[in-house]
């Protein structure tokens, strides 16, 4: 993959011309968090092309909604992780994404299969490796529900069979095991 | 300080950055943050560390959908330009812009439905085709019938012609002596009209211009010719004979006779004429 000269703006940088608005803002967002957000959106929707376009429905979103994110809230991102995670679960629960599931034809469903089971090395999911030992089990599967598939933290007390309390002190030890790992 | 601790630990600042929490609880924990620099501190942390561990499952998309997003943001960017500026937005827009949003989404949606439409523009198209098709069958074996039907009249007048013609040689043609039968006292009205072949000696009744007295079932007309004062037989002949559709009606040969003339005899024939039942005669020249 050749890659172009990316721009690369600081958050403080960014915000202000996303909020003034500027051209520059659309292309450095795009290039500083696009693969991140693509990371999230493409577990939760493992069909590309409709990924894909739940990517541009969320840059886009991003940009008209601009105005309703405060930098003392959080970090940028957090807030626009939330909206790719958003627009990507409202995807799939759509009627109209139900209904192309059902059609699927059986070529796509081979290699959307393929997709699924990938065997390919992949070097960026190398630190991942790594990430997850750090991590134990149900830390990890935790984390994959509330992250990657987009349960919240009751649907995941459901799905794991264990009280919501629990789900609670799980994700927190996740998070802070992160942290460490990070840090 | 014990409850900010406590507070850190439940749980709730974690589901704050992950989005998982009502708008209630989201104001409470903003209202904390606010107050308590250690929650802020911490909401920062775990915000950064999900960052990371986002960037970690980075997925690099494919290489086109760079330009493809760039296009639509820069003629979103061009609409904003005029209305955003006149308007300021509040913070709660979030929703509000959804609507936005979906403006740009439906593409997917419109190519289905076009689909959609074509199909059905399709099948509509091929039911029109069909039954025109069908109609048109029909009238092309109508057409092959009349065709059929016209061949045969055609066939028939054409024969008929060819007979008419035939009939009218026997005018025409010199080989033939015309003859024509006076009706005698007993029929004054009579007559008939005989062709006679020179070559073959064949006399021929000309069925259509006759006028005879009628006769019942049990009789028939037959014809004479008188050779040297004899009578000679000629044969037997009706008016409304359907078999014989030619209107002209050859009887037996005659090299030579004085006379001829036409009786009314029982059916068959005689052998010698009833000479009162003797309805035309004339003479040979």
């Amino acid at each position: 993959m050749s890659r172009k000269r990316k721009i690369s703006l600081s958050e403080e940088e960014l915000v202000s011309a996303l909020r003034n608005r500027e051209k520059i803002a659309v292309e450095a967002l795009y290039d500083m968090y696009s693969a991140s957000l693509f990371g999230v959106i493409s577990r939760i929707i493992t069909d590309i092309p409709v990924a894909e376009d739940v990517l541009q429905e969320t840059f886009v979103k991003i940009w008209n909604s601009f105005s309703g994110y405060s930098a003392e809230k959080g970090r940028l991102f957090t807030w626009m992780v939330n909206v790719a995670r958003n627009l990507a679960i409202d995807k799939i629960r759509s009627k109209d994404f139900k209904n192309q599931a059902k059609n699927h034809e059986l070529e796509n469903n081979v290699t959307f299969i393929d997709e699924q089971r990938n065997t390919v090395y992949k070097p960026e999911l190398l630190g991942i490796r790594e990430l997850v030992s750090t991590l134990k089990p149900e830390q990890k599967s935790i984390l994959d529900l509330v992250y990657f598939k987009g349960y919240t933290h009751v649907e995941a007390a459901e799905e794991l069979g264990v009280p919501l309390g629990t789900i609670k002190t799980r994700l927190r030890m996740a998070i802070l095991q992160l942290r460490k790992h990070f840090n | 300080m014990e409850t900010i601790k406590e507070y850190i630990e439940s749980g709730i600042l974690e589901l704050y950055v992950l989005g998982d929490i009502s708008p209630d609880e989201r104001l409470q924990v903003e209202k904390m943050a606010a107050e308590h620099t250690a929650v802020k501190a911490e909401i920062e942390d775990i915000e950064r560390s999900m960052e990371l561990f986002a960037e970690e499952h980075a997925v690099e998309p494919s290489e086109g959908l760079r330009s493809r997003i760039m296009g639509s943001m820069v003629t979103n960017l061009g609409d904003d330009r005029v209305f955003t500026k006149a308007h300021t937005r509040t913070d709660e827009i979030f929703e509000d812009d959804e609507r936005n949003a979906d403006n740009v989404i439906a593409m997917p949606a419109r190519q289905t439905t076009f689909f959609k439409y074509a199909f059905a523009a399709c099948l509509t198209l091929l039911v029109i085709s069909v039954y025109g098709l069908v109609t048109m069958y029909n009238k092309l074996q109508d057409t092959n019938t009349q065709l059929t039907a016209m061949q045969l009249d055609k066939q028939k007048i054409a024969n008929e012609a060819s007979f008419k013609d035939k009939e009218l040689d026997i005018y025409r043609d010199t080989i033939y002596r015309v003859l024509r039968l006076k009706g005698t006292a007993k029929a004054p009205s009579a007559a008939v009209t005989l062709a006679w072949n020179t070559v073959n000696k064949k006399i021929i009744v000309d069925m259509k211009s006759m006028k005879l007295p009628d006769h019942d079932t049990q009789h028939q007309y037959q014809l004479w010719a008188l050779v040297g004062g004899k009578p000679v037989d000629l044969g037997v002949f009706d008016t409304a004979n359907s078999i014989d559709t030619s209107g002209m009606k050859e009887m037996k040969a005659i090299a030579a006779a004085d006379a001829f003339a036409v009786t009314i005899e029982p059916m068959g024939g005689s052998v010698n004429p009833t000479i009162t039942e003797m309805v035309a005669s004339g003479a040979s020249k």
